[in-house]
């Protein structure tokens, strides 16, 4: 054996082996290959088994170029065999291929109901101003319900109200979220900034517009000085809040608590304060009543109305909701048609 | 109130156009709800004028006419009234014409003859009740015009609030015109003609009752002839939306509409000996009253008597007996003032509220008894003929003075938030006849009236003393004189700025505890409801639902009888419900019917309860679950909603509130629950802030409710902080900073016991190194045997300060299996 006789058959493995290399066509045979040239029983080894019969001189020369081939030959592997993944990775990113187009996997949502959303966005919207949310019994006395508001037993202004009674004597549902007012002043000191959101009860025929079951927000404020000017201020923020950049109106009204009293009213949301059905053609929309405190309802309250004044709001849910969400019939709101309900989603 | 404008003008200019008057009103607090053009829906009717008038050759009751409308030939128009002549003027319905009613007119033939049109009753064209007759015009109204800008008006429905009784009429209301445009009220002349004898001659009056009936202005008018009043008279009633009946019963309701004065118009013959008594009914009396009722008289009712007994029930509805008929020709007229509380009442008791009854009880200014009486009188005389006794019965001849109202403008300008001069003050008051004048050493203020009253001494302050018009009853405090100051000023002119007074201290909102369970159980797939909290006595006895909390330290206990509604609108809402579930239970029958199988819905809101007498109100979260828990996807198999489920949902409750996991115990007490899908719920904290019931409904009762669902899980959980309150806070352990242990166990344990039993005798056997125990498995089959089963549990152990050996986790376990085996005889499958 000499060197070149020795070198010449190591090129000529090399040879074999890249061909072979390059006609793999599975990471399987390629491992094969991999054990037949370059494993412990492989081409390679068994070449260089002859390295003993050379001149010592030579061996370190046949080391070298036995240790090139066999770089050559890995490398030749490792490429062959990025190549073979890269084609296997094309072939079953091809076959792995979905109609993306198709509907998604439902994930289940509920829908809030409006009562409580509108609720809660009037309340996050006075919440702003600093008011803070009480909320008062449904099933209430007739004094709170009326007596202390400054409706006498036989107020003709009764009329406003028909009660729902209860086989309690001296107990009714409220007929409004108004009694609530004494029932904060009772509880705490001015300064009072208060809200009371409720279920109210009164007797009415069910209509598109009318129920006997339907929720109020009450507002209350006691200061000293808070006025009317305040009121109107406070009311005009809250309709730029619910509604837009509208117009707003402040005209007199009437409740027996309150004095003087407000009808507050917004350009109508349907018309633009054009006139239209909607609004009964004078262009505007009453959306709460409210006003100042009648002296009678804070001595009531135990305030002293020499010392404080303020003033109280309320509106119909329903009303707010309507117009917001441009509900046509009352009665969708208790019914929970889920035809209706999940529209608000 | 409707108002015809033209009516109206008559007491007071109006230069406005009406939808300026309709404004301006509102604006002062006398809110027009609606304009309505009144003869606008007579379409095509014009004048004309009666050339020739025969009778129809095959009919006996008809006439053929023919009819000047004022431009083109004559029309011919076969008219079946026996009122008309040649030369008269008359409606004309044109052929296309619409009358009231949407009735038509077309060209017709009437038994063999054309007709090109219809000549029109009063009836017919709604301006008066006459259905007999055509109407006859005035002969100089002219020819061809359209009879709606002949006759047409605006008619304004302006809402008159409780307070406001003096505005219930024309003068009212021309009073509030003349405050807002600045012009003059004219009150029409109201003078009597008496050419009879003395009235004490025919009309004596007692009243026996001088607190309920303050005053009785009685006049007696004779030989009236009654017919129907002037056509003008009906036009104005009708347009003001009272049906006109004949001139006299015309003239009081004319006159309750101009001044607002209730009067009352009797027959004078059936009046017995001229002599009226106003009393309180006897016991058994009964009076058949005008609308043809009898009616059993209670003792507390005021009545209006002769010495035979009762006439009349005051202030509300006169009697069938004493009615004017055509053949009456003596007239006596009561101008009364009634007391309000007691006229309210009466008409409350009889369910008879009339126009008259209204403005009793709104109160009535004192002076008007006597005018009222002076001006249906002179109507009558007018529109009746007869002549008028001289002088008047009256009770209470001497008429109050103008109250006094003592104000201190600077506090006007306060509560209004902004200054107002003393002197603008008094111009805006002398616009609604309110005069002022300095208040004299000594002058109180008052504040509040009964029954609060507060009178204060205004010290320094500069005071004025409002002398009020004897019609505003409804100014009676300082905050009253407030308001006249703000309204005739105009509300628009208050300023409008944020407040910059203190704030309040925090309060939490008990919203928020309800927003997070909304926003959770909504995350989790459920829809919220809000439903009826009156609801049938039947829920009750279908659902049989048991008390849901019983012995639970909640401050809302859900205890007591129901509370039922004593006048109910129907049966179907006439009791406060205890329970939601019933409520939601309707909900799905609604949505079944419209075909919906998958519902999940929830409701948190009150039940209500009667203890010792006092109403009691509890707040609760209730679901319900039905169909399929997953919604249909073509990528997914659907799912029935099970027990599992609902519990799921309770524990994910759990965890948004920050609470430990709830515990769950058997309910096996069967109907109205399925006795072996039953549980109740409690929150394992010492404070037990939740805590209900939750099952799958028994099949009977899902049959009774008619529910097309097979299997509905329904629950009701009391939930500390739902109606008031707070929750706890989180408390955050530190990070383990030495990794935990696992290990798996397989307890098997007899079918008796429950997992809730075995997964708490590991939690008290494990010690401090047993950090979680999570379920994973449940076997049932070989090798055990069928009363048994086995729960294979993941242990997690470690300790804050160490890695845990292999012999302290060993240690543990070991401690783990004695328990479990002392406790519960279980063995530890390995």
């Amino acid at each position: 054996m000499d060197f070149e006789s020795l070198s010449g058959d190591l090129h000529r493995l090399m040879d074999l082996a890249l061909a072979e290399i390059a006609k793999a066509d599975d990471p399987a045979a390629l491992e094969q290959l991999q054990i037949q040239y370059l494993g412990k029983k492989g081409g390679l080894t068994a070449v260089l088994r002859g390295i003993g019969g050379l001149p010592p001189e030579d061996r370190p020369r046949v080391g070298a170029v036995a240790n090139e081939i066999g770089e050559a030959v890995k490398i030749a592997l490792a490429e062959r065999g990025a190549q073979l993944r890269s084609a296997a990775q094309a072939q079953r990113l091809v076959a792995e291929k979905v109609d993306v187009t198709l509907p998604g996997r439902t994930v289940r949502r509920g829908t809030l109901h409006p009562i409580p959303e509108t609720i809660a966005a009037i309340a996050e919207i006075f919440g702003q101003f600093g008011f803070v949310v009480y909320e008062g019994p449904e099933v209430e006395d007739d004094l709170t319900n009326f007596q202390m508001l400054n409706i006498a037993p036989d107020h003709p202004a009764r009329d406003l109200w028909d009660t729902l009674y209860v086989d309690i004597p001296g107990r009714l549902l409220r007929t409004h979220t108004s009694p609530g007012q004494i029932r904060v002043m009772q509880s705490t000191r001015p300064p009072i900034r208060a809200l009371l959101p409720g279920r109210c009860f009164r007797y009415e025929a069910v209509d598109a517009s009318h129920g006997f079951e339907f929720f109020q927000v009450e507002g209350l404020m006691v200061d000293e000085g808070t006025s009317m000017a305040d009121l109107k201020g406070l009311l005009d923020e809250f309709a730029h809040a619910l509604f837009g950049p509208r117009k707003t109106r402040f005209r007199p009204g009437y409740y027996p608590f309150t004095e003087p009293s407000v009808a507050f009213d917004v350009e109508c949301v349907v018309c633009g304060g054009v006139g239209c059905p909607a609004c009964s053609k004078t262009g505007w929309m009453t959306i709460l009543g409210a006003g100042m405190v009648h002296p009678v309802v804070l001595q009531y309250g135990g305030i002293d109305p020499e010392r404080y004044q303020g003033f109280a709001f309320g509106m119909g849910v329903e009303r707010i909701a309507n117009l917001r969400h441009a509900v046509p019939d009352l009665r969708y709101y208790l019914e929970n048609d889920l035809r209706f309900l999940e529209q608000f989603r | 109130m409707r108002v015809p404008l033209g009516w109206l003008r008559e007491y007071v200019d109006v230069q406005l156009s009406p939808e300026q008057l309709a404004e301006r009103l509102t604006l002062l607090g006398m809110e027009v709800k609606g304009l309505e053009h009144w003869g606008a829906d007579w379409r095509s009717v014009v004048v004309g004028e009666l050339l020739t008038v025969e009778k129809h050759p095959h009919a006996d009751r008809l006439h053929l006419t023919t009819v000047n409308v004022g431009s083109g030939e004559p029309l011919h128009i076969v008219c079946g009234a026996n009122n008309i002549a040649p030369g008269q003027r008359v409606p004309v319905a044109l052929p296309g014409a619409v009358l009231p009613g949407e009735r038509r007119i077309e060209r017709t033939e009437k038994m063999g003859i054309a007709s090109e049109g219809m000549l029109c009753s009063g009836d017919e064209l709604h301006i008066t009740s006459d259905a007999e007759g055509i109407l006859i015009l005035p002969p100089a109204t002219p020819l061809g015009r359209d009879l709606s800008e002949l006759y047409g008006d605006v008619v304004l429905d302006v809402d008159v609030k409780p307070n406001r009784g003096d505005a219930l009429c024309l003068i009212g209301l021309a009073r509030e015109v003349a405050a807002a445009t600045g012009a003059k009220v004219r009150w029409p002349e109201i003078t009597v003609q008496e050419a009879g004898g003395p009235v004490s001659d025919r009309l004596s009056v007692e009243v026996r009752e001088p607190q309920l009936c303050t005053r009785f202005v009685g006049r007696w008018v004779s030989g009236v002839k009654i017919g129907p009043s002037p056509d003008w008279v009906q036009m104005r009633l009708q347009a003001a939306g009272m049906r006109p009946v004949s001139n006299v019963v015309d003239a009081s309701n004319y006159v309750m509409l101009e001044l607002g004065k209730p009067t009352h118009t009797f027959n004078g013959a059936a009046v017995k000996e001229g002599t009226i008594i106003v009393r309180l009914a006897l016991p058994g009396e009964r009076l058949e009253t005008l609308d043809h009722v009898q009616r059993e008289l209670t003792a507390d009712t005021l009545v209006i008597a002769d010495p035979s007994g009762p006439i009349g029930i005051a202030g509300v509805m006169g009697g069938a007996d004493s009615e004017i008929t055509d053949a009456t020709t003596e007239i006596a007229i009561e101008s009364a003032v009634f007391d309000p509380v007691s006229i309210r009442r009466t008409g409350h008791r009889y369910a008879l509220r009339s126009e008259a009854s209204l403005r009793f009880e709104k109160g009535q200014e004192f002076r008007l008894a006597r005018i009222g009486a002076d001006r249906v009188a002179q109507l009558t005389l007018a529109w009746a003929g007869g002549s008028v006794a001289k002088g008047r019965v009256d009770t209470a001849p001497e008429e109050p003075a103008s109250a006094k109202l003592a104000f201190r403008p600077a506090r006007v300008g306060k509560l209004l938030g902004a200054p107002i001069s003393t002197d603008e003050q008094r111009s805006l008051l002398r616009r609604v006849d309110v005069d002022t004048e300095p208040a004299p050493a000594g002058t109180r203020i008052q504040v509040a009236v009964e029954p609060q009253p507060l009178v204060v001494d205004p010290g320094s302050e500069e005071t004025l003393v409002a002398v009020v018009p004897t019609w505003r009853r409804d100014l009676v405090v300082e905050a009253d004189v407030a308001e006249e100051v703000a309204r005739v000023r105009g509300y628009e002119t208050t300023p409008a700025h944020l407040p910059d007074t203190l704030m309040p201290a925090y309060r939490p909102s008990p919203l928020r505890v309800r927003q997070l369970i909304r926003d959770t159980l909504v995350g989790a797939g459920l829809t919220e409801v809000v439903t009826h909290a009156l609801v049938s006595p039947l829920h009750e006895a279908r659902l049989r639902w048991p008390a849901d909390d019983d012995g639970v330290a909640f401050p809302e206990p859900a205890v007591g009888d129901p509370i039922a509604v004593t006048n109910p609108l129907s049966t179907q809402h006439s009791v406060l419900r205890r329970q939601l579930v019933g409520s939601l239970l309707d909900v799905l029958a609604l949505n079944e019917r419209q075909g919906r199988a998958d519902v999940a819905i929830f409701e948190i809101g009150n039940g209500y309860g009667r203890a010792d007498a006092a109403p009691r109100e509890w707040t609760r979260l209730s679901f319900l679950l039905t169909g399929s828990a997953e919604p249909a996807s073509w990528n997914r198999i659907a799912s029935p909603y099970d027990l599992d489920d609902a519990k799921g949902l309770l524990e994910l409750l759990c965890r948004s509130l920050a609470l430990p996991a709830p515990g769950y115990a058997p309910d096996t007490r069967g109907f109205p629950f399925h006795p072996g899908r039953a549980f109740s719920v409690r929150e394992q904290s010492p404070d037990e802030i939740l805590a209900g019931r939750v099952a799958e409904l028994h099949p009977d009762v899902v049959q009774e409710w008619d529910l097309r669902s097979q299997r509905v899980i329904v629950a009701e959980l009391a939930i500390l902080g739902l109606g008031r309150g707070r929750l706890p806070r989180i408390h955050v352990a530190p990070i383990p900073r030495f990794p935990g242990a696992e290990r798996d166990l397989a307890v098997i344990v007899a079918e008796s016991r429950t997992a809730a039993e075995v997964q708490t005798t590991i939690a008290d056997h494990g010690g401090v190194l047993l950090r979680r125990i999570r379920l994973f498995d449940l076997y049932r089959g070989n090798p055990l045997a069928s009363t048994e089963k086995s729960l294979a549990y993941r242990l997690e152990f470690g300790a804050q300060d160490r890695t845990l050996t292999e012999a302290e986790v060993d240690g543990a376990l070991e401690a783990i299996r004695k328990g479990l085996a002392a406790d519960l005889g279980a063995h530890i499958r390995s």
